[in-house]
């Protein structure tokens, strides 16, 4: 497990709609066990939620629809599938509907999501959804399986990606992902500072 | 904005979220495009931005700035037609006709993409793509038709 830095306070400006995070990491040392499990299973709520689980689908290729706003629970409609390139690009691009676009908007229901960014499908391992928490837990710790990330860079990235930011502001009548963007990276810090418990440590 | 159309350099004075589906139909005229749900929902408007079949009414106009459209009227001419409309005719696909010229466009990215598609590669691609009239089967047939008639060429 990786050692962090203590107190760190970033304010990152993002683009001028996306929220303004602030990376507030605990000192080192700071952070029990316990506090951390606690935190990781607030990341979880979030991490299993429609608006994060449905694009972390694992080796399928499809998308889910899935959710209060969705009814019952199935793949994307239209016959969707990411390949694996997870854009599309074997078939039909994502960005066909999911169309780049500054700014919020397209916020109707059942209209296709859209941000300034690329729409797609997260890596296969990251898969999430219909998995446990200690499944998810385990993935996001492991650098082989979390995109070679340390927690700072899991945090930047939460702060970056567009797409992960829309999951709080879903529009549409879509239920919006837990907490908040704050509270999430907030959670992954503390997490982390704890040294990224799950619980099948004991 | 600036925009190529049809190989035609177009300037237009829209607001930025206007889709491209209105520029290119109230603005320039250019009814080939159809209108139908208006949310990515159905596919009868779609269109090639830079050679990537797009749905017209989800891109805005801000995104389409500087962008070389085609639409089903540039695709082919009724004196050159590109193969896809070719097959379209000699299939007879469309009965009422409302969605074809997006079932077209995403028929020729289709075959851009993969020049010998399988039933599954054509049901991937054109499920997004709904046809009232279940013109499902012709459509098939005539990918296939112009798949063929695009690799003699």
């Amino acid at each position: 497990m990786r050692i962090f830095i203590c107190l760190m306070a970033i304010v990152i400006a993002t683009t001028s709609w996306a929220e303004e995070i602030t990376l507030s990491t605990p000192a080192e040392g700071s952070v029990s066990t316990a506090e951390g499990l606690s935190a990781w299973d607030r990341v979880y709520e979030v991490a299993s939620h429609p608006r994060c689980a449905n694009c972390h689908v694992g080796p399928s290729e499809q998308p889910m629809w899935s959710g209060p706003s969705y009814g019952k629970t199935r793949p994307h409609g239209m016959n969707i599938h990411a390949g694996e390139s997870r854009i599309g690009a074997e078939t039909m691009l994502c960005s066909t509907c999911h169309a780049y676009r500054e700014g919020t908007g397209n916020d109707l229901p059942h209209m296709a999501p859209q941000v300034a960014m690329n729409w797609q499908l997260a890596p296969v391992e990251a898969h999430w959804f219909g998995q446990s928490s200690e499944e998810i837990c385990n993935q996001l710790r492991d650098p082989d399986r979390n995109g070679g990330r340390t927690m700072d860079e899991i945090a930047e990235h939460l702060n970056h990606d567009l797409i992960l930011h829309w999951a709080w502001s879903p529009g549409g009548g879509r239920e919006p992902a837990p907490y908040s963007l704050q509270e999430h990276v907030n959670d992954i810090l503390i997490w982390g500072v704890a040294g990224f418990p799950c619980a099948n440590d004991q | 904005m600036q925009l190529t159309v049809n190989g035609q350099s177009h300037t237009v004075d829209v607001e930025d979220d206007m889709p491209l589906l209105w520029v290119l139909r109230d603005e320039l005229g250019i009814t080939g495009v159809k209108y139908g749900c208006g949310i990515a929902q159905c596919g009868a408007c779609t269109v090639h931005m830079d050679g990537v079949a797009v749905r017209s009414c989800q891109v805005s106009a801000g995104s389409a700035d500087g962008a070389d459209v085609v639409t089903v009227e540039g695709l082919g001419t009724p004196d050159a037609m590109h193969a896809v409309q070719q097959a379209w005719v000699n299939h007879q696909v469309a009965q009422c006709g409302y969605c074809q010229s997006g079932q077209i466009m995403q028929a020729a990215s289709l075959l851009d993409n993969n020049p010998d598609p399988s039933d599954t590669d054509i049901d991937m691609v054109m499920s997004g793509n709904l046809c009232r009239c279940g013109t499902y089967p012709r459509i098939r047939a005539a990918i296939k038709t112009a798949a063929a008639t695009l690799k003699e060429t």
